[in-house]
């Protein structure tokens, strides 16, 4: 038989999977539809965020065993099936564990202990640094530029140092250290080369249960949040998409892809934010932090070089820890752990200690109009594509 | 099959970690040897083609067997 007739003869549905999970997405492709998702979260009600679940999560572990919270949760813990973003967290997990298994990509993928003992540290670096900047890479970030918030520029630049640093650290590592990386490793539970392998009937099973959950709830909102978390979580594996790879490559590798990619999402996220803004169909503040610009810089630096040494800001390890790699498990509990705790003892006192003009909400069409800012937005990302492109072809920074 | 002078082994680690080891290794080998890289991350699969095309080496094969990711490239600088 040749090959085009075989072609032919491949089923409609099973042309609909290969074209879905035999290959992973362009990033951009993915940016583009998490954009477009994030858009409707606003519609529904505020964008796409990823530490504000985690850190529910976390208060909600820590109020089980009976810790008391009641200078970050003073009305008491909201329940993990009563608020969206925790909600949202939980079906991005289930939707990359569930496309990881219809890839047939899922693994149980255990790292040497040098490396679980970085993930577990970036885990907590991230927690403490997302609670201090109020937002992560998605919620001040992705969401929050879009918002054009103007203490989301500056915990840009702050992830930025971060990265910086860490990525020294890690080459560092690799040199004088390489045992940090080396040693016993193991993988289970992966998908049978040979024959037929169950993964992608067991990921359609986890996607069913996904959308269960959404469905036996009764607010819509949470519905909405929890239905488009799993959509989140599938475009999220299936792209391996990745704000980490975006910051850290110019220094690495010198790869624009990934940049580009964000770049791409951002653009989409800007246009349909201020659409929402600006009809009035969400509130002009929201997802615009009251840290400018001393919790933006802090956080950022401190959540950039986690997310670093870990391999994945907070969706990132929540998808990787969805595709089965135990480092990533260790991320999340790190970020589940340090995030309530740092709400509750360390950011008090922090902000305690910040004079007013260093802890200002500012929405940058109060400054420079809604014209104005979405220019300014539009330049930054076309200097940040330039800087990109730039020095992939000249690896001018690039160390590798 | 290709024959492998040398085998670099990043099984169980995850992004950036192989494309580093991998760069690093191929820093140090003679033109024209063949490096064997194991990796586990599916992030390899995208990356280790992507990084080769980049930086000239040229990739022989791939394969993949019960979900470790075999990659041989033979270094062209």
């Amino acid at each position: 038989m040749s090959e085009e007739s075989q072609k032919e003869e491949k089923g409609i549905f099973r042309e609909l999977y290969d074209a879905l999970f035999e290959h992973s997405w362009e990033m951009w492709v993915g940016s583009i539809i998490l954009a477009m998702l994030s858009i409707c979260l606003f519609m529904i009600a505020s964008p796409w965020g990823s530490s504000g679940g985690l850190l529910n999560w976390g208060q909600n572990l820590f109020s089980a065993i009976g810790l008391s919270l009641e200078k970050s949760a003073p009305a008491g813990v909201t329940a993990l099936f009563e608020y969206k973003y925790a909600l949202l967290s939980i079906t991005m997990l289930i939707g990359a564990l569930g496309s990881a298994l219809l890839g047939k990509e899922f693994a149980i993928r255990v790292a040497p202990v040098g490396e679980l003992f970085k993930g577990l540290f970036g885990g907590i670096l991230m927690g403490i640094g997302c609670i201090l900047a109020m937002g992560c890479t998605i919620g001040g970030f992705f969401s929050g530029w879009a918002a054009l918030s103007g203490g989301a520029l500056i915990f840009v630049l702050g992830l930025v140092i971060g990265v910086f640093v860490a990525v020294k650290y890690l080459l560092w590592e690799m040199e004088n250290h390489p045992k940090m990386s080396t040693g016993k490793s193991g993988i289970f539970l992966q998908a049978k080369t040979k024959g037929i392998s169950l993964q992608p009937l067991a990921g359609f099973i986890v996607v069913i249960i996904g959308a269960a959950i959404a469905l036996n709830l009764t607010d819509q909102v949470l519905i909405g949040f929890t239905l488009i978390g799993l959509f989140i979580g599938i475009i999220l594996q299936r792209s391996r998409w990745c704000i980490v790879r975006a910051l850290r490559e110019p220094f690495l590798t010198g790869d624009s892809e990934p940049a580009v990619a964000i770049i791409a999402g951002l653009i989409i996220g800007l246009l349909g934010f201020t659409i929402i803004k600006i009809m009035g169909i969400g509130s002009e503040m929201t997802m615009v932090g009251s840290n400018f610009w001393m919790p933006a810089i802090v956080g950022g630096i401190i959540f950039g070089f986690g997310m670093t040494i870990a391999g994945g800001c907070t969706v990132g390890s929540t998808w990787r820890a969805g595709e089965g790699h135990v480092k990533l498990w260790l991320s999340l509990i790190g970020i589940i752990i340090a995030a309530p705790l740092t709400a509750e003892y360390i950011k008090p006192a922090f902000l305690n200690v910040l004079s007013p003009g260093m802890k200002q909400q500012i929405f940058l069409p109060d400054h420079f109009t809604y014209l104005g800012s979405i220019i300014i937005m539009l330049l930054i990302l076309l200097l940040w594509y330039i800087f990109a492109k730039w020095n992939e072809r000249t690896g001018k920074l690039s160390a590798m | 099959m290709v024959q492998a002078d040398q085998t670099l082994d990043c099984k169980g680690l995850s992004c950036p970690m192989p494309i580093m080891k991998l760069a690093k290794t191929m820093r140090q080998m003679e033109k024209g040897k063949v490096l064997e890289l194991l990796a586990t991350d599916p992030g390899s699969k995208p990356d280790v083609p992507a990084w080769c095309n980049k930086t000239g080496h040229e990739l022989l094969e791939t394969g993949e067997d019960e979900g470790v990711y075999k990659y041989y490239i033979r270094c062209s600088k």
